[in-house]
């Protein structure tokens, strides 16, 4: 008996009413209604990491559609071993690397563009904003997206790792690399840019 | 260089607040030191600076959630709508696929149908044999087949083949256990009421002998406990009745009137001559099959002289299962229905009629008969006294005539012919005049069973016994003819000599010697 009231008295995990961890019990025990405050909590952020991940606004929608439905079928297997938004954006992530492995197969078998020279002469109405987003577009991904998690998102280092599934030193050493790059590229416009 | 390197890194995490309190203590006082460090840190905030604004916020998606409920709603439907048609699909599938190889060959089913019956009726007419020789059949038994309408199966007489009318007169034939027991010699006292001398009995026996070949074609049987029956056996049985009342007419006339005194037909030579005639006529290919699952109609053509051939080696393996004492096998018969059979045998089902039980079976005729006159004969045992007290007195008068030969082969026998009678008419049917005569002699029959056994086997082992015994007498009566004669020879001699004289001895040798002169 005592030893019954001792697992009782383990067992409470104080979740408030507004707390991931809640909801999804409660999807797990069959009120799956909640689904759509997950989603309501969510949604932009996973939006906006495809975005800014694609560089692109082409199908953020559609990528983020799959993401939670991904997450709706595998809702009920989740262990609770680390925070519902580390597994929710390592969802995101991949979904998005799934995306551009694709779009990049896609354009070898393409016919050959006349790219656009992005940075060679910039008018004096051009917009900054553009011009970085172009340079940071043109960053190879594993460059590009703990960049982008850092510094459009305020991801932190270890955030950055649990979502991408490797080392902290790893994503210190590539948002450097990425800075690195990023000021080569926009080095022409070094006087523009005020850098 | 890999200095400044390894500095300007712990710079970029640096400005991104990610050093721990040591590396960031370390950082800030080399950057003190620094000018590089200090130009690197402002050049890697600016560049944060640059990169955090150069991406608006995604503007909101109002049907987003609208979108994604329907997706999902959709995604569980298709996957139960697809798990509720895979079974149902694959049915359809294979039906399809049935209904193709049916357009394109309709006759499948039928066929395999027919193969399987084929092959089923093949099974059952394998090595099918006259069953009759088995039960050894003796003129007896044939005698009465055609009187009494009754042919036993086995040895032992526990089944018997039951030829009758049921009551809308049609003609059936069972298969059933021998509830009756049989009264024995019909046949002789059948002989013996007609006064007939030992030549006419000779020739009644070899009347009745003829048909028993054309009797035992007519029922076969086979390993498989198939019972294969010919229709004709109807007919059969009134030729043989015809057959024996039309000699026994001509040889007895007086006697047989007496016998069956109101009867208005003629047995004349010619009416059965055209019996005969018809009755060979009679499709005799087709035999009813009683199987242990099925009873069905078949051509079959037994070809009695090939069996005949074979009657040797088979009369020797009956002959040693007799001396075994082993009782054949009983036939029994566990049908559920004929009715499969109906549709698609509708000409058969017209004819015949089968009624099965568990121990035996009925099969009535419809339309299968020759037209020959039915008679039944009274009982013999109950006007026997009354006929041999008639026939005291009463010589039949026989008027000669040459010996003539009827039909065919298969019906060769010779009997005296006389002038048909012109009195009466010829087709008449008795059974009418018979009718009422026949139903009380049936009771008398119940009434009188005993239980005795008609054995014609003990019969004819008595006779070849007494046969061994006439040769054993011989043998004696030779040896004493012998010892006689040399008493004779001494006697002859003593004779000569008077100082032996006897007459004691003369007159016993004397009157053995007549007794020799007379042998």
């Amino acid at each position: 008996m005592e030893h019954e009231q001792n697992e009782n008295m383990q067992q409470p995990i104080i979740l408030s009413l507004d707390d991931d961890f809640s909801l999804i019990k409660r999807f797990i025990d069959g009120d799956e209604l909640v689904f759509s405050e997950l989603l309501k909590r969510h949604k932009e952020k996973v939006r906006n990491i495809i975005y800014i991940t694609l560089s692109n606004t082409d199908g953020v929608d559609d990528i983020a559609q799959e993401v939670f439905i991904t997450v709706y079928r595998h809702l009920k297997s989740f262990r609770f071993e680390s925070q519902f938004t580390t597994w929710l954006y390592r969802i995101t992530i991949n979904k998005c690397k799934d995306h551009l492995r694709k779009k990049n197969i896609r354009s070898i078998f393409l016919p050959l563009k006349d790219e656009e020279p992005v940075f060679e002469s910039i008018n004096e109405d051009t917009d900054i904003k553009h011009i970085v987003r172009n340079a940071i577009a043109t960053l190879p991904d594993k460059l590009r997206i703990p960049l982008v998690l850092k510094d459009l998102e305020g991801f932190s280092y270890q955030e950055i790792a649990d979502t991408m599934e490797c080392e902290i030193g790893t994503v210190k050493s590539r948002i450097f690399r990425a800075r690195e790059a990023l000021k080569k590229i926009l080095k022409p416009l070094e006087k523009e840019l005020m850098l | 260089m890999r200095k400044n390197k390894t500095d300007i890194e712990l710079l970029s995490a640096y400005v991104d607040g990610e050093l721990s309190p040591a590396e960031k203590k370390n950082i800030e006082e080399k950057i003190k030191s620094s000018l590089e460090l200090q130009k690197e840190l402002t050049d890697l905030k600016k560049l944060k600076e640059l990169t955090s604004a150069s991406v608006d916020r995604i503007s909101e998606s109002p049907f987003f959630e609208t979108r994604l409920f329907a997706n999902l709603n959709a995604e569980s439907k298709s996957k139960i709508n697809l798990k509720k048609w895979i079974p149902i699909s694959s049915l359809t599938i294979v039906t399809l696929a049935l209904m193709a190889v049916l357009k394109f060959n309709p006759n499948l089913l039928d066929n395999i149908i027919k193969e399987q019956e084929s092959n089923l009726v093949g099974f059952y007419k394998e090595n099918l044999q006259p069953l009759l020789y088995a039960a050894n059949l003796t003129n007896e038994d044939i005698f009465n087949f055609a009187v009494y309408q009754e042919l036993p199966l086995d040895n032992t007489n526990n089944q018997i083949l039951k030829l009758g009318y049921d009551t809308k007169g049609a003609e059936y034939f069972e298969i059933k256990k021998a509830n009756e027991i049989k009264e024995p010699d019909n046949l002789r006292k059948f002989v013996a009421a007609l006064d007939f001398d030992e030549d006419e009995i000779k020739k009644v026996d070899s009347i009745i002998g003829s048909y028993s070949n054309q009797i035992s074609a007519l029922v076969l049987v086979n390993d498989q406990n198939a019972v294969a029956i010919n229709p004709n056996i109807w007919n059969t049985r009134k030729l043989i009745l015809a057959d024996i009342l039309a000699f026994a007419e001509k040889h007895a006339s007086s006697n047989f009137n007496k016998m069956i005194p109101n009867q208005t037909m003629q047995f004349d030579d010619r009416s059965v001559a055209k019996w005969v005639n018809e009755a060979k006529a009679m499709k005799d290919n087709q035999y009813i099959f009683c199987t242990s699952d099925s009873i069905f109609k078949e051509d079959f053509v037994f070809d009695m002289t090939e069996y005949e051939k074979n009657l040797e080696k088979m009369t020797d393996n009956l002959a040693e299962l007799s001396e075994q004492k082993a009782i054949l096998r009983e036939y029994r018969f566990k049908v559920d229905s004929s009715n499969s059979r109906k549709k698609r045998n509708a000409d058969w089902t017209q004819q015949f009629q089968v009624f099965v039980d568990t121990n035996f079976i009925k099969v009535s005729v419809q339309n299968f008969i020759v037209d020959i006159p039915e008679i039944d004969l009274p009982n013999f045992d109950s006007i026997a006294i009354v006929i041999h007290e008639a026939t005291q007195n009463v010589r039949s008068v026989r008027p000669p005539a040459p010996p003539m030969t009827v039909g065919n082969n298969s019906y060769n026998y010779e009997y005296n012919t006389v002038a048909p009678r012109k009195k009466g008419r010829t087709d008449v049917n008795l059974d009418s005049l018979m009718q009422i005569k026949n139903k009380q002699n049936n009771k008398i029959r119940i009434e009188q069973n005993e239980n005795i056994k008609s054995d014609s086997q003990n019969n004819s082992i008595q006779f070849f016994y007494n046969d061994s015994l006439i040769l054993m007498h011989n043998q004696e009566l030779k040896k004493e003819m012998d010892n006689l004669r040399k008493e004779l020879q001494r006697f002859r001699e003593n004779f000569k000599d008077p100082q032996l004289k006897n007459n004691d001895t003369i007159k016993k040798d004397s009157s053995n010697d007549v007794d020799i002169i007379e042998i």
